[in-house]
């Protein structure tokens, strides 16, 4: 195991939207859900490279957290 | 730059007499005193006359008098006596500041008075309750208070500040942190699983095998932080919240600050074993005293050093990331605090 920070945005008492992993080689590894390629071609999104679904709320920890 | 519409601590119950006590408090002087019937009273420290600290003054009955020329002020800051003339100027009184006493502690509101909810002084029960055996200590620090909160958001100073006290290096090298931020706190907390008991734990534990261990640090503006720590026989479901069979405590700290130079430590130790037994408490109090010295030692350099050069640029790690979360909430109060000054100056 090596050092790495998880940060976690949390709404209200209960409620945590996924996370922002720091890793000790410099990497920032969002969390969220693979993409299939029928969802791609239904969205029209490109077939290409690997992506990621994430929580809106994701998005608002990237702004306050970074 | 201070926050005022928050509590912050003065001071200990037991400071506060019919002795007046003089005490700054966000760069203003303060003095405190409790009336006849116990009362606490917390009023600007100096005379309306010639600004002498009133904290210099004695009490008469209920009021407090200057040491200087003799007024007398009650409990609100109004002058109530001037000697040698009967006419007591209007602009003769002082400031008086909300006060209340919870959890051993004297809490005071330097801002506006009319929006002090006492609900919002945060929780230190641990303090007043008979579960628990606890102390409280103080220390006077020459460093501003944002570096004290700084220190205690960060779990990886103890592998180097405390490398002969409480500190090793796997701290850094193998630790994960996890960093839970919302609207108004900051959460650290890290777990150790299924790991040989530290001796301290062993002994306060009495644990023949592995413990989890956990370390959560928990942060609310201005600079309240409570650390929960303690160890499980392990398997027995710590991390799901199931705490059974093992040892709990609590470091309890509560920084005010004094100028933008100097800060009150106020912190205490509690703990959930041998709880009538003063010694135990004594002897936590004493281990973390000592590693407490060590970061003070700390802070002062860094004080002195950014004095020499005043907001030099800094460098951030991955480990920062629950101060980096502290400062943004802090920065985000700060700039709220303001909006709402000029809202009413403009009024």
């Amino acid at each position: 195991m090596k050092f790495h920070v998880e940060l976690v945005w949390k709404h209200g008492d209960e409620r945590e939207v996924s996370s922002i992993f720091l890793t000790p080689d410099g990497r920032i590894i969002l969390q969220g859900r693979a993409v299939p390629r029928e969802q791609r071609e239904a969205l029209s999104l490109p077939l290409e490279g690997d992506m990621v679904s994430v929580d809106r709320d994701l998005i608002q920890a990237i702004k306050d957290m970074l | 730059m201070f926050l005022k519409n928050h509590w912050y601590v003065a001071g200990y119950d037991h400071e506060i007499t019919q002795r007046p006590l003089g005490r700054i408090i966000l760069g203003q002087p303060v003095v405190f005193y409790r009336l006849q019937d116990g009362t606490p009273v917390a009023l600007e420290d100096r005379c309306a006359h010639r600004h002498l600290p009133l904290s210099m003054g004695k009490l008469i009955g209920d009021s407090l008098q200057c040491h200087y020329h003799g007024l007398r002020y009650d409990r609100n800051g109004v002058c109530v006596r001037v000697p040698g003339q009967d006419l007591i100027p209007r602009s003769a009184r002082v400031k008086s500041y909300p006060v209340v006493e919870r959890y051993r502690w004297l809490w005071i509101w330097m801002g506006d008075p009319a929006v002090a909810d006492p609900d919002k002084i945060p929780d230190y029960h641990w303090f007043a309750d008979p579960n628990w055996g606890a102390k409280g200590e103080y220390l006077h620090v020459e460093a501003n208070w944002q570096l004290i909160v700084d220190n205690l958001l960060d779990l990886t100073h103890l592998a180097f500040v405390h490398e002969t006290t409480i500190g090793n290096a796997a701290l850094v090298d193998q630790a994960m942190v996890k960093v839970q931020r919302s609207h108004d706190s900051v959460t650290v907390t890290r777990w150790i699983i299924d790991a040989p008991a530290p001796p301290t734990f062993v002994k306060a534990g009495r644990f023949t095998a592995n413990v989890d261990r956990w370390q959560v640090i928990d942060f609310a503006p201005p600079a309240f932080l409570r650390l929960d720590v303690g160890a499980t026989p392990t398997g027995t479901g710590a991390p799901q919240g199931k705490r059974v069979d093992g040892i709990e405590m609590w470091n309890l700290n509560a920084i005010t600050p004094e100028t933008e130079s100097t800060s009150h430590y106020f912190w205490g130790q509690a703990h959930n074993w041998d709880v009538e037994n003063p010694s135990t408490t004594d002897m936590l109090i004493e281990q973390i005293r000592t590693a407490f010295l060590e970061d003070v030692a700390v802070f002062e350099a860094q004080q002195r050093n950014l004095e020499l050069i005043p907001n030099p640029p800094q460098t951030d790690i991955n480990a920062d990331s629950g101060v980096i979360a502290a400062r943004r909430i802090l920065d985000r109060l700060h700039q709220e605090e303001k909006a709402a000054a000029k809202m009413v100056a403009a009024e």
